[in-house]
């Protein structure tokens, strides 16, 4: 088997949990990555919504490189604005959010607005919302992308973007006033997270081979739940790996970048 | 205040203050009332972008942002909001890159001649490019006030404000830190007696928009995604647009259901070509990453640095040394635009 980068492991990851026969309203980068490796395998009848305004687009000018890239409205079924988009979403049509974020907590609140306490004179300031806010709320199920570090896999987040459980009551999203039945999986590079039936915690589903639940636990702040049967991930094969390298992503946008530290 | 809130209290860590409650524009009232003295006669609204920005655009007024991240973004009437001045301004838009960031520099060159008091917004980057240096640096140090909603609150504030109503009920922002900062409020729903969260209509005094085409009295079609270019048309006082082609009001006629912007919500037209360049224009070209790059990497060098000196040159040569946008285009040059027009691959487009 090939070497494979932290963001390849995670793209396929993502494509694994896509399902055929669903729409995915995908975010910009790996999300969209993963939606293609998925319908080139094992889900040709996944659908895409774009922010912009399109649903199942077939995206033979090339990957998109951001939600709004206008190659994201080639050759759609429908094709609207963000309207349009959204409001399929808070119809009940978008099965999955496929979104990233800075930090997460444990019932998987997600934060892409600021960093630090003070919200009229942030620590730092990131884009913000943007569709991610609307997306973890009516979606059905929210996938989120992140790297797996003590400062991202936090106890509480600077601020509360997209709703995940909210303090883990029951009602907390009902009281929200939102539909979606909240978060799914956490995908990294390391791990694969899903949330406890009961509590709504995260919990471990999957370690990348070698590694132990320890491991991921020492990279965490908070307390994971870790169940008995923590499987090994799923590794790419040549092929998964030619497809992402040479058909999805030949110039490398996303799957090239450096991580900066 | 609110006496439904979700339970976002039990786990937000955020210090804020308060705000009490004021539209950022015109009310629903005002902007009705405006919309029905004004002239709904069909006539030619064509000028020059000069003279549309002149009549419109003032000192104060909430400037309602068309386009979404690079694509139809308003680049050349942005350009001459620049030339022209305008300060005070709240800027309302749901994701942008380089207008808010071209105002942003203008701001920081010249606070005299362009300034930004607040953003009502949902993002503000470049996607893959990265992030906004100027917007990080004017929030982070606290110079201008933000308002944060989702993607969908903010295009459905508009579309609120495109239907006349002063409200709407929207099923996101509750549970997030969004509830506690931004305008919007929790409320128990009269029908189903279950929470749901109430944005208000966003006014702009003036809402900016890149069309694909339109008639002379305004009728526009958009190809390529919407964004959220006709709910802002709709919904702004005055409406300043530029579009990439003029096309004969029989092609119009012939074809109604493309019209997507009606003429009686648009005040100037003028026929831009590449108005929307560096961004792109689904049909005609495809955004221009280079272009982007550099002057994102000359707002991150002030951001970095504090130095001013590449940005005052940016602006000399491509916006103060321009009379129009032909001017910027002929400086960009033929090759660059040549190439972005086979990156589009000609994406089909009806102008008859």
């Amino acid at each position: 088997m090939s070497e494979y980068t932290p963001f390849e492991m995670i793209a396929f990851t993502g494509s694994r949990i896509l399902e055929d026969e669903k729409i995915v309203f995908v975010g910009t980068g790996l999300p969209i990555i993963a939606a293609m490796h998925a319908q080139l395998t094992h889900a040709p009848n996944l659908y895409m919504i774009y922010e912009a305004g399109s649903l199942a687009p077939i995206l033979d000018m090339g990957m998109p490189l951001s939600v709004g890239d206008t190659r994201a409205a080639r050759k759609a079924c429908y094709l609207k604005g963000l309207c349009g988009a959204f409001e399929l979403t808070q119809r009940g049509c978008a099965d999955y959010a496929f979104i990233g974020g800075a930090q997460v907590d444990m019932y998987g609140n997600i934060c892409s607005t600021i960093e630090g306490k003070n919200y009229d004179k942030p620590g730092i300031r990131f884009p913000g919302s943007g569709g991610a806010g609307a997306m973890a709320a009516n979606c059905e199920k929210t996938i989120a992308i992140m790297a797996l570090e003590k400062r991202r896999f936090v106890k509480k987040l600077d601020f509360v973007t997209s709703i995940g459980f909210g303090d883990g009551s029951p009602d907390y999203r009902e009281k929200a006033g939102v539909m979606g039945s909240g978060p799914y999986r956490i995908i990294t590079n390391q791990a694969l997270f899903g949330f406890d039936e009961e509590t709504r915690r995260m919990s471990l589903l999957e370690v990348k081979p070698g590694r132990t639940p320890a491991d991921i636990q020492e990279l965490v702040d908070f307390e994971l739940v870790i169940p008995p049967d923590v499987k090994d991930m799923v590794e790419p094969t040549d092929e998964d790996l030619r497809l992402l390298r040479d058909v999805i992503d030949a110039e490398g946008y996303f799957l090239k970048r450096v991580i900066k530290k | 205040m609110n006496s439904v809130s979700s339970k976002i209290k039990n786990i937000s860590n955020l210090e804020y203050k308060e705000k009490k409650f004021e539209y950022w524009g015109p009310t629903p009232d005002e902007s009705r009332k405006l919309m029905v003295n004004k002239s709904h006669a069909l006539k030619d609204k064509t000028m020059t972008l000069k003279d549309a920005v002149a009549k419109h655009v003032r000192n104060g007024i909430n400037l309602g942002i068309g386009g979404f991240v690079n694509t139809r973004v308003p680049v050349a009437i942005i350009h001459e909001i620049i030339r022209h001045g305008a300060t005070d301004l709240t800027l309302s838009f749901q994701s942008n890159s380089i207008c808010p960031e071209l105002l942003a520099g203008a701001m920081i060159l010249d606070p005299d001649r362009v300034s930004i008091k607040r953003v009502e917004l949902a993002w503000w980057g470049y996607e893959i490019i990265g992030i906004a240096p100027m917007v990080r640096y004017l929030a982070t140090n606290g110079i201008i006030e933000m308002d944060d909603y989702t993607n969908y609150g903010m295009s459905v504030r508009f579309k609120a404000a495109s239907m006349g109503i002063p409200f709407i009920p929207v099923r996101d922002h509750g549970g997030s830190d969004m509830e506690l900062v931004n305008r919007g409020k929790m409320i128990e729903c009269p029908f189903t007696g279950k929470n749901v969260y109430l944005l208000p209509a966003c006014h702009p005094d003036v809402g900016i928009v890149h069309t694909s085409a339109a008639d002379v009295y305004g009728n526009a079609r958009i190809f390529g995604a919407y964004c959220t270019c006709p709910e802002i048309a709709m919904a702004a006082n005055a409406t300043i647009m530029t579009t990439e082609k003029i096309i004969p009001t029989e092609n119009i006629r012939s074809y109604p259901n493309l019209t997507e912007i009606p003429f009686p919500v648009v005040d100037t037209v003028t026929e831009v070509q590449y108005g929307a360049y560096p961004g792109a224009s689904y049909g005609n070209y495809w955004f221009d990453m280079d272009h982007l790059k550099m002057f994102r990497s000359i707002c991150e060098d002030f951001r970095k640095t504090g130095s001013k000196d590449a940005l005052k040159k940016y602006y000399d040569e491509y916006i103060f040394g321009c009379e129009n946008h032909d001017d910027f285009i002929d400086k960009i040059g033929y090759k660059t635009i040549k190439k972005l027009r086979d990156m589009d691959g000609g994406q089909p487009i009806i102008l008859t």
